[in-house]
């Protein structure tokens, strides 16, 4: 009689002292153990995203066309178009990096949209430079990177779908877009569910 | 009795699609000329590779000079599989390039759907590559 009320006591202290939850653990990032939800962009789809666009790039050689490689790129205005608040660099940056790893391309800091420097003292130093060696003009982007990101939802019963849109478009200093890139990411699953 | 339920249940599946697979046509005498590379496989997963299996593998280079990679594979099976996969790439030294941004990526193919996946090397610098293919959940 005491083992049957000792027992199921041991047993419900050790889950209790265990706990019920899973313990904090490192999973790799972009990997299959990712939590995948269909209401937001995961780091993963910006992964596949900004590889699939830098793949798609360079396999155009429109990078190789420029007089003096490697090409500058300059970074104009991704659009937001889901409905949530998102940070592009998400994006961009991984395509800046891969471009620059790639040797086709460099991205300029000290030249952006509506005239802003993306990095203030760059802009600085780059013109102290010009003055002390009394240059007239650095060299200007050859090409920049535009885009936008949609988010398109359909729901059917307790399913619900989200498809990200992730364009791009790569414009020369002739205003023509030399290259275009999108990449679709469909999601789907139950309002509630998460998955791997 | 359980014969009529096991005729009801084989229609029942029929005619809800459960073994829709696909046809497709192409041209019989082709113009592009595939380069076809010998591969080396490393099966752990025999259940994955019972369902999708590497048909073969073709590589030509991009006008920038990146090595590209397409592989065939193939749904043994009646139903659509979740399959992820992931590439890596090697230098001439055998040392593996990191990439900046590598992600395993989803993917589904349909049943006894022949399909390609391809991926472009990151620099030019990479000789090599391999391929992963991890079974997905199927729900």
């Amino acid at each position: 009689m005491t083992n049957k009320i000792l027992i199921p006591l041991v047993a419900a202290s050790a889950v209790f002292l265990t706990g019920c939850g899973t313990n904090a653990h490192y999973v790799s990032t972009g990997g299959t153990q990712n939590l995948v939800n269909v209401g937001q962009i995961n780091i993963q789809d910006y992964i596949q995203a900004a590889n699939s666009a830098t793949s798609e790039l360079l396999a155009s050689g429109v990078l190789d066309r420029v007089k003096t490689p490697p090409a500058i790129l300059a970074m104009s205005r991704i659009v937001n178009n889901t409905g949530q608040q998102i940070d592009t660099d998400l994006l961009t940056k991984k395509i800046r990096v891969a471009l620059l790893q790639s040797g086709k391309a460099v991205t300029t800091t000290t030249f952006g949209l509506g005239g802003q420097a993306e990095d203030p003292l760059a802009k600085g130093m780059q013109q102290e430079q010009q003055f002390m060696n009394d240059q007239k003009a650095t060299r200007t982007a050859d090409f920049s990177l535009s885009g936008k990101i949609i988010q398109t939802t359909a729901r059917s019963g307790d399913t619900t779908q989200s498809t990200y849109s992730f364009q791009l478009s790569l414009t020369d200093t002739q205003g023509l877009a030399v290259w275009e890139g999108e990449k679709e990411i469909t999601k789907q699953g139950t309002q509630s569910s998460i998955g791997f | 009795m359980k014969k009529k339920i096991a005729a009801l249940f084989a229609v029942a599946l029929a005619a809800t699609g459960c073994h829709d697979t696909m046809n497709s046509v192409e041209n019989a005498q082709k113009e592009g000329q595939r380069n076809m590379v010998s591969d080396q496989r490393v099966v752990s997963d025999t259940s994955l590779n019972r369902r999708v299996g590497v048909v073969g593998v073709n590589t030509a280079m991009t006008p920038g000079g990146f090595l590209k990679v397409q592989v065939e594979l193939l749904n043994r099976t009646h139903t659509l599989q979740n399959f992820n996969y992931h590439f890596e790439w090697f230098d001439q030294n055998g040392m593996q390039v990191n990439n900046s941004s590598t992600a395993v990526i989803a993917d589904v193919i349909d049943a006894r759907e022949s399909k390609n996946i391809t991926a472009v090397a990151p620099t030019s610098t990479c000789r090599d590559f391999r391929l992963k293919l991890i079974l997905g959940s199927n729900y």
